[in-house]
């Protein structure tokens, strides 16, 4: 049935016009900007000097040599580590927990967990770096309150455990979301598959492998996706905390962007930097969500 | 679901792309970063004199500053109040900003007709150097010379505000700015703690090694201090490193001249020290997993002996607080140099294109003059120019301290640098290899070669 659209009259393109603002928006302040990163990267330049010199693809060979480019990508890696899969894990989790009966104060329990996620990461960054404080901070003074003063060390400021430290805070940050997500996902679950799960004996377990799994497989991908994104462009967490260090142990490559560029006048090789992380980024989500929809098929 | 995912991809990739395509403001050096609270209310009760509608010509001063906080701006307006009054005609429009806005936007407002006549150029390569480079800033040398400048300041003051016609030499060419305020880095104690022990003020290294010594015996810790926002570490190895360079060292490698290398002796005996103090204990406990600011809570709070900063912690130092406080510059060896971290502040310069030049260099006289020195010390800030004789400034002697620590290394010719004005990358190198050291991931040996890699890298590119 073709359902009447237009006024008599009226101008087949009236539409598109309506699009005219958002569409202005978005080459302004989208387009346009990844156009000239793109090319910029294509130029050794300070970011402000009239002159730029044409260098073709040399930004983009010094980065393959660069050790720093290199430490801070394998960095973003072990981040999905803390910021995907532990996160998504939790968030199963709490979700089975949390979803299935309704229990009292269901609504508490899932604001409170899912706070996290709502804070500016600036906040979270200034509240955990108290945490982690080695002198009056929770986290050693609640381990030599119960004598566990052997563990006690400067989180952030230790060679060993300042990426798992940070990476602990984007744990702490992503888990609501999973959370939420998922169940979200699980009230959309018919309670008869569960019941006739139930009848050919299969317990709590094996419930949620074969029936709370496999119907949140959208749910999922939607997850990993923007989780992984997540810690493939973390910057403001290593910023407020640690600013890459000790050393180079916490450099990732979005605060290697804003150094390059904002301190070191170094705006093309950031540029080049910043394009190869937006091509991965896309890449890998297209991977995840391409072996998504062919589970799904 | 496909949809909105690939939609937030698109997105995501967007935003980090036009992350980086416009410039942003430069994060400000370090040294710059720290809070100056003011040491006591403004004295300033001087009336802006009504504007004289005289018939004479009328001229607009158009200048930028970065004084932003309170009584640092009325410093300003009193300044400017009173040098509007002393020239009939003369209107002064001030334009107040950040330093990180300032930075950002003069570079373009410098190469405008009508941008503004003077404005407050921040230090080094990236910025002066820069703006010098574009042939967008007025060389000062013939007003250094009618106003007699060299009077108000050492030459090595003037250096830090000098580049040749190119941009490309830091430190020596043409004066392109002056500066108002001063810094500098030594050694703040707890009077308190000192006077309930008997501790002295060392007067040379070896004294000061042993002092702290005597504090650790004590169960006091010795030098209070944090290593998590990296720049500061700077400061304590530079601090010990400027007592066994000598200035034409540290001069030639900040200013890039003359090929050193970081890679030396007297630079290894300091990253020794480094390690030394970490394993004798002397910083606080945990110290790499400390902030600058918590670390100076801590000592204001009475915890620790001593701690290694520079003079913008005075003001700070001298509210809130039951502990009292004083300052001395580390002290070196009679065969030491006795230099010190030191500099002045964001200096003032003249746009090359301003209508109104002679004017506008009698301002900057007006700014670097006795009353404006005056008027800085009364807010407990440096001044970089001696004040008048006789100027009777109500002070707290925590203040007279720094105030005696810049005058001396003034005096002596003995100001050093912030080192990581050496490159545009050292900063970022240098903090890096430092908590390598303090961490005892590295030696010294390993840690100035690690450091000479960038320094040597920056002076190939710059030939």
């Amino acid at each position: 049935m073709k359902i009447q659209q237009r006024w008599p009259g009226e101008s087949r393109f009236k539409g598109w016009f309506y699009l005219l603002p958002g569409l202005a928006i978005y080459l302004v302040f989208i387009f346009f900007p990844i156009l000239s990163t793109i090319r910029n990267s294509f130029y050794k330049w300070n970011g402000f000097s009239g002159t730029r010199e044409f260098i073709q693809l040399d930004n983009y060979a010094r980065l393959l040599g660069d050790a720093q480019f290199i430490k801070a990508l394998t960095n973003n890696f072990i981040f999905i580590i803390f910021y995907s899969i532990i996160p998504i894990l939790i968030g199963l989790m709490l979700a089975s927990l949390l979803g299935r009966k309704p229990i009292r104060g269901m609504t508490f329990f899932r604001t409170g967990l899912f706070l996290p996620q709502i804070l500016s990461m600036v906040v979270v960054g200034v509240t955990w770096r108290w945490i982690f404080n080695p002198t009056f901070g929770l986290l050693n003074t609640g381990l030599r309150a119960v004598g566990l003063d052997s563990l006690t060390r400067p989180w952030l400021g230790d060679f060993q455990m300042a990426l798992p430290s940070v990476g602990a805070i984007g744990t702490w940050v992503m888990y609501g979301f999973c959370m939420v997500l998922f169940l979200a996902g699980m009230q959309r679950i018919p309670e008869d598959q569960y019941e006739a799960a139930q009848l050919d004996g299969a317990g709590g377990f094996r419930q949620f492998l074969h029936v709370t799994l496999p119907n949140l497989r959208a749910e999922l991908g939607v997850a990993l996706v923007t989780t992984v994104i997540a810690a493939l462009r973390v910057f403001d967490l290593v910023y407020v905390t640690t600013r890459g260090g000790p050393g180079d142990s916490t450099l990732v490559t979005g605060f290697l962007v804003y150094r390059s560029a904002f301190q070191q006048n170094q705006l093309g090789y950031a540029s080049a930097v910043a394009t190869v992380m937006t091509i991965l980024i896309f890449v890998i989500s297209l991977v995840i969500l391409r072996f998504q929809s062919r589970q799904e098929a | 679901m496909k949809k909105f995912s690939l939609l937030s991809i698109i997105i995501t990739a967007a935003l980090l792309l036009s992350a980086c395509a416009a410039p942003a403001p430069t994060a400000a050096p370090a040294e710059t970063a720290a809070p100056e609270t003011p040491a006591t209310e403004a004295p300033v009760a001087t009336e802006a004199p009504v504007a004289t509608e005289a018939p004479v010509e009328e001229i607009t001063l158009v200048v930028w500053d970065q004084f932003y906080r309170d009584v640092e701006s009325q410093v300003m307006e009193t300044l400017n109040a009173e040098f509007a009054a002393a020239h009939p005609g003369v209107k002064i429009e001030r334009v107040v900003k950040t330093l990180d806005d300032l930075k950002v936007t003069l570079k373009l407002a410098l190469s405008e007709e009508d941008g503004p006549d003077v404005a407050q150029v921040n230090q080094g390569r990236s910025d002066m150097g820069a703006m010098v480079e574009a042939g967008l800033l007025l060389p000062l040398n013939d007003f250094a010379a009618t106003y007699n400048w060299s009077e108000r300041f050492s030459a090595s003051v003037a250096s830090r505000n000098s580049f040749t016609e190119d941009g490309k030499t830091f430190g020596s060419g043409n004066l392109y700015g002056v500066s108002p305020t001063a810094e500098v880095v030594g050694v703040y104690y707890n009077k308190t703690l000192f006077e309930a022990n008997g501790w002295a003020v060392p007067t040379t290294f070896d004294e000061f090694e042993a002092l702290l010594a005597t504090i650790k015996a004590a169960g006091v810790t010795p030098i209070s201090f944090g290593s998590l926002d990296g720049w500061n570490a700077i400061h304590e190895f530079s601090a010990v490193q400027h007592l066994l360079v000598s200035l034409d060292y540290i001069n030639n490698f900040v200013y890039g001249v003359n090929n050193v290398s970081f890679d030396t002796a007297e630079n290894q005996e300091a990253a020794r020290v480094m390690q030394d103090w970490v394993d004798k204990g002397y910083f606080t406990e945990g110290f790499p997993g400390i902030g600058y600011d918590d670390s100076n809570k801590t000592f204001k709070a009475g915890e620790g002996a001593m701690t290694i900063t520079g003079s913008w912690l005075t003001g700070e130092l001298l509210t809130d607080t039951d502990q009292e406080f004083g300052f001395f510059l580390l002290p070196g060896n009679p065969d030491q140099t006795r230099l010190a971290i030191g500099g002045v502040g964001v200096p003032f310069s003249i746009r090359k294109g301003t209508a109104h030049a002679d004017l506008a260099a009698e301002y900057l006289d007006w700014m670097i003059s006795p009353r404006a020195a005056e008027l800085w010390a009364g807010v407990g800030m440096l001044p970089a120019m001696p004040m008048a004789e006789g100027a009777a400034v109500e002070v707290d002697p925590l203040f007279t301290d720094t105030m005696v620590a810049w005058n001396t290394i003034n005096n002596e010719n003995a100001v050093g640098h912030y080192i990581d004005w050496a490159t545009p990358t050292f900063y970022d190198s240098i903090v890096a290899e430092l908590q390598k050291l303090f961490g005892k991931m590295t030696d010294p040996a390993a840690f100035t070669a690690a450091v000479q890699v960038d320094y040597a890298a920056f002076l190939a590119g710059n030939q």
